[in-house]
């Protein structure tokens, strides 16, 4: 049997997660403090306490959020499930314009999970919420038996302070607003796929996962900027939707324009994926005036994260639909995302 | 009263004893848009009649008055003499009391709350609007808005029933004294004639090249225009329809700006040739027989392929890689007078962007068609919905559409059952029509375009809303495809009417059984691309039997699983790579990079199983070279058939009952053959053409010993393949089965509307 990494003595002898981590008793206690407060730690943190008080400054509005995360594999070239949670639940609160402030965390480890994976996991946590300046302020875990989880699910709580100027929202988007997007699509979506499909060919494809943080703070506070949302699940093509549906307006994409790093575009090409399907977990998609489009790209360019950040599209009243303008001059309708995409061409 | 005053004039000879009686006709079929009421008119003088004609609602009401015998030779001859498009059939002839004035007359058009309407398809300039074109003391010489009650076009300049001027498209146009005395006049042959128009009241051609002035003049425009043509330029013309493309069919380097711009890199371009009356020049490049000639001259003018001969002067890009041609002649006095002047073939396809509906509208065409066009020649006669050129093939000795076109849709058909409630039935996703049902009446749309483009989703939601306007029928519930991911389907789904959801393969198979109703229990082998089957694979190469609304499946392929997913249909090397992987063959790819391919496919990602003869026509195209990368649907299996020489060698396919008991044909001792590389590819092309034959009639005769029957169709796409379809019927019919082929109806996924109907006639049927 190999040492576990830092085997510090309440643990030392174990390698693999138990039943008894979670049955109330020294064995959890142990896990929790040895796994997730010495690496959380911060003044607020109190591992006994049923709660914690937060002060809320008296300026500006208090927003939540919260999210499940349930990725496969847990590690993945560019992030963790751990990294993930903490960029996930912090980039909903960014894009709705707040700034980020505390977490909690529930983590269900499932029997049998090796510790050396689950302390790296924490470890990419903490980074990763240290970065994006918040503070994991409550936390609980279970134990579930083997075989009832696919090894640790995640889920975290935000809370996060928006300033009253700020307003963005669905609703004040307008019929000619420029839609921008930070930076290349579709980069998560293909390197969990190739990371979970275990195809031994991630190669230079890393997941773009991220604090959407810097981005959204640099454009926040344009009076132009209408709407803001981080394209996960579904991707870019289903934001879009969602700006459809909220407005009853067209949304018009342009294919030429839309960042998309050539390894993406490849393994996409090869396994018949289209990348605006495909998830981002650092990226905002922005909708603006036309007026102060070329002042967002300007602030996102001047940020190492918004290099690559492009105007893609615009919202146009009429049909309300979301239509990709092709590289040969042809037009697609780009329907909503299914279950499972079925070819349709004879 | 009347008719002393008549008796004493003289005018009618009623004998004293031979007693006087009124009739009144109600007559439906093609009866409006098609000169029948002048017709009526004309007739009821001639016999003496008094009396009145009258279109009501979609119908035609006649009263006439006279002695039996004259109503009686008066009712045949509405029939037997009726025009040469009229399609009348005696709804209800009844005696009744009232008398009718003095003479006959026309009245004005009245509305029934019942309307049995027939709107006309758009039809070709007739002989004697022909004549009066090229007559020099005519005064509408070289006027391409010529028409008259027997030609010109109808559904493309319909707004609304009753066809009557104000409620086309022509309602703009004023007209002058003399066309006025033309359509009031019932003794001329453009009496009522909505389109009528000459170079005084009528529409107008205009040239436009570049930021250049445009040219106003129709004489002044149409000379430019071919100028710009000879000097090698593309030109957008608008026709009945749409626009077109044109440029010289002979001009290597037109033809490949043409292709270049459009971007159409391989599908074969339509040629239309100077109207002759020996077609002299036509067979300078066709092989033309005497039922392409037929259907060439045509009233609905369809684009028909024909065989090309070797050395033909036609450009070698016009139909790359296969061997036949699409060729037209004129049906407009337009293209007329275009062809003549330009003298020689002309391209003439779409005026689209590939794939969507053609466009009919000028200031759209001039952006879209900016790439490829340099100069256009517009008109400004509105079009009020597209109508593309219909296009048919001599399959089995008879002409089948590939296309539904100007010419011949709307096309009318009649359902097997009759439905509870009226139905829209919406088709599939690529080359859609739509299909509007009621009652036992069947209203089938021109084709549309694959609707994964925004334009052909407007059109489509047009051309469902027309239909319904025109026919005064409102769709109480909706057919769609069964696939979840089609357009149509989900719109059908967003419509908020009952949706029925028919597979892809039974509405295919349903095509033949509503065309030829008279059979009972049919085998029809369904072989096409790839449709949502009922176990959720992708079907294509199955052979149902039944009827509709009892189909079941007795034969398939063995499956494969197609890496990519829908890039499949684009990629024929997809296929071949998914045939060789699962029959464990070594297989050399043709593009970098397979291996990741290669690894999600062992894994599932992205691989449906799928059963279509479609992709394994594409495979063949890959495995013998001819093709790995398909620029339009079904390169690669027209490739495969145009170059096949020989008879071909069957090589038998070992069939096995699944556990579903479908007998499963394994393609897999084709694959050792086809990539054999040492025979000529043309041999291996003949080989699997045979192969599939051999195994149609495998199938076939292994269901008559099963389940006893006897009328086998051949529906789906791949059997536009007329190698393929023929080799088929020639192998059935001598083993003493009857074999059907659609025949009103595309093949194809254009048919695919008229089967949903079909199905759910048939529900209703019990």
């Amino acid at each position: 049997m190999s040492a576990v990494n830092g085997a510090s003595p309440p643990l030392a002898g174990e390698t693999h997660v138990g039943l008894a981590h979670g049955n109330g008793g020294r064995f959890m206690r142990e896990l929790i403090e040895e796994v997730f407060v010495a690496v959380l730690a911060n003044p607020r943190l109190d591992a006994g306490a049923d709660a914690v008080p937060i002060p809320i400054p008296p300026d500006g509005d208090v927003l939540v959020t919260t999210d499940g995360f349930t990725v496969q594999p847990l590690e993945f070239p560019g992030g963790t499930i751990g990294s993930l949670a903490v960029h996930g639940t912090v980039n909903d609160l960014a894009v709705a314009g707040a700034t980020p402030r505390y977490l909690t965390l529930n983590a269900f480890i499932e029997e049998g999970l090796e510790i050396g994976c689950l302390r790296r996991i924490v470890a990419s946590l903490g980074q990763a919420a240290s970065a994006s300046r918040v503070d994991v302020v409550a936390g609980d875990t279970k134990v579930v038996r083997r075989g009832e989880g696919s090894g640790l699910y995640l889920a975290t709580t935000g809370v996060g302070i928006r300033p009253r100027s700020v307003r963005v929202a669905l609703d004040r988007i307008e019929p000619g607003d420029a839609i921008l997007v930070s930076g290349p699509i579709g980069d998560h979506g293909t390197a969990v796929m190739l990371a979970r499909e275990q195809f031994g060919l991630s190669g230079n494809l890393q997941s773009d996962a991220a604090s959407v943080l810097p981005l959204t703070l640099a454009i926040r506070d344009l009076p132009g900027l209408h709407f803001m949302r981080d394209p996960t699940r579904g991707g870019l093509a289903t934001v879009c939707h969602e700006i459809v549906r909220g407005t009853g307006c067209a949304v018009d994409l342009d294919q030429t324009a839309l960042p998309i790093r050539d390894p993406v575009r490849t393994v996409c090409e090869m396994l018949g994926f289209d990348p605006l399907f495909l998830a981002c977990e650092g990226r905002v998609v922005a909708v603006v005036e036309p007026a102060q489009a070329e002042t967002v790209l300007e602030r996102w360019r001047a940020l190492p994260e918004g290099a690559a950040s492009a105007r893609i599209g615009r919202v146009r009243p009429g049909r309300a639909a979301v239509t990709i303008r092709t590289e040969l001059g042809g037009e697609r309708v780009l329907e909503e995302l299914e279950d499972d995409p079925l070819p349709r061409i004879c | 009263m009347d008719r002393q005053a008549t008796m004493a004039q003289g005018t009618v000879p009623v004998e004293r004893d031979e007693p006087t009686e009124c009739r009144r006709w109600r007559l439906t079929g093609r009866v409006q848009a098609v000169g029948f009421r002048p017709f009526v008119y004309r007739l009821a003088r001639r016999h003496g009649l008094a009396g009145s004609v009258r279109n009501l609602g979609g119908e035609v009401v006649v009263l006439a008055a006279g002695s039996r015998a004259v109503l009686d030779r008066f009712g045949r001859e509405l029939i037997e003499c009726a025009p040469p498009l009229a399609r009348p059939a005696v709804r209800e002839c009844r005696r009744v009391p009232e008398l009718p004035g003095q003479g006959f007359i026309i009245l004005e058009s009245g509305r029934a709350a019942q309307a049995q309407v027939h709107v006309p398809p758009d039809y070709f300039a007739c002989d004697e609007c022909v004549r009066e074109l090229h007559d020099p003391g005519d005064r509408r010489y070289r006027y391409p808005f010529i028409n008259c009650t027997q030609c010109g076009p109808r559904y493309t300049l319909i707004e609304r029933l009753p066809y009557d001027r104000p409620n086309t498209t022509m309602a703009g146009f004023d007209l002058c004294p003399r066309c006025r005395r033309e359509y009031e006049d019932p003794g001329d042959r453009r009496f009522h004639a909505q389109p009528v128009a000459c170079p005084d009241c009528g529409p107008h051609l205009s040239f436009v090249q570049g930021g250049d002035a445009p040219v106003r003049e129709t004489a002044a425009a149409l000379a430019a225009c071919i100028d710009a043509l000879r000097s090698g330029c593309v030109a957008a013309v608008k026709g009945v329809g749409g626009y077109h493309l044109m440029c010289d069919a002979r001009s290597e380097a037109a033809v490949a700006r043409l292709r270049a711009y459009k971007p159409r890199p391989h599908k074969p371009l339509a040629v239309m040739y100077p109207w002759e009356e020996d077609l002299a020049s036509l067979r300078t490049a066709v092989m033309l027989e005497q039922a392409h000639e037929r259907l060439l001259r045509d009233p609905m003018r369809p684009v028909v392929l024909v065989p090309r001969r070797e050395g033909a002067p036609l450009a070698g890009a016009i139909a790359p890689g296969l061997g036949e041609i699409g060729v037209l002649l004129p049906y407009s006095p337009l293209h007329h007078l275009l062809l003549e002047d330009f003298g020689g073939p002309l391209v003439a396809t779409s005026g689209n962007v590939s794939g969507e509906p053609v466009l009919t509208d000028a200031s759209e065409a001039s952006v879209r068609l900016a790439r490829v066009a340099q100069v256009f020649l517009h008109h400004d006669r509105p079009i009020r919905r597209p109508a593309d050129d219909a296009v048919f093939r001599i399959i089995a000795g008879r002409p089948r559409p590939l296309r539904l076109g100007r010419g011949c849709a709307p096309l009318e058909l009649e359902l097997p059952w009759e439905l509870r409630r009226p139905l829209l039935a919406v088709g599939g996703q690529m080359k859609d029509t739509v299909a509007l049902a009621w009652d036992r009446r069947v209203v089938v749309s021109p084709h549309i375009g694959d609707l994964d483009a925004p334009r052909s989703l407007v059109v489509f939601e047009q051309v469902a809303a027309d239909l319904q306007a025109l026919y005064g029928v409102r769709a109480e519930a909706i057919a769609c495809d069964a696939h979840p991911g089609y357009a149509a389907t989900r719109w059908a789904r967003r419509s908020g009417l009952a949706v029925r959801s028919v597979f892809h393969h039974h509405a295919h198979a349903a095509v033949l059984a509503g065309e030829y109703p008279q059979v009972d229990r049919w085998l029809v082998f369904t072989w096409d691309g790839v449709g949502y089957g009922e176990d959720g694979s992708l079907w294509g190469g199955e052979a149902l039997v039944g009827g509709p609304g009892r189909w079941w499946r007795v034969a398939s392929l063995r499956p494969f699983r197609l890496p990519g997913g829908d890039r499949a249909g684009r990629e024929p090397w997809r296929s071949a790579a998914a045939l060789c992987w699962e029959a464990g063959i070594p297989w050399k790819p043709p593009v970098d990079g397979v291996a990741l391919l290669h690894a999600a496919w062992r894994r599932g990602v992205n691989a449906p199983p799928t059963s279509a003869v479609g992709r394994l026509f594409d495979a063949a195209a890959s495995l013998t070279g001819v093709l790995h990368t398909a620029s339009f649907e079904g390169q690669g299996p027209m490739y495969l058939e145009a170059m096949a020489e020989g008879p071909g060698r069957a090589i038998e396919l070992p069939e096995r009952c699944d556990e579903a008991g479908v007998q499963r044909a394994d393609w897999a001792p084709l694959l050792a053959m086809l990539a054999h590389d040492a025979r000529p590819a043309a041999a291996r092309a003949a080989d699997l053409h045979a192969s599939l034959a051999a195994l149609v009639c495998t199938q076939a005769t292994r269901a008559r010993d099963e389940y006893g029957v006897r009328d086998v169709g051949l529906a789906g796409g791949v059997f536009q393949n007329r190698l393929l379809a023929e080799s088929c019927v020639a192998g059935l019919e001598a083993r003493g089965f009857r074999v059907y082929l659609p025949e009103r109806l595309p093949a194809n996924d254009g048919g695919l509307c008229f089967g949903q109907a079909v199905e759910v006639a048939a529900e209703g049927a019990g």
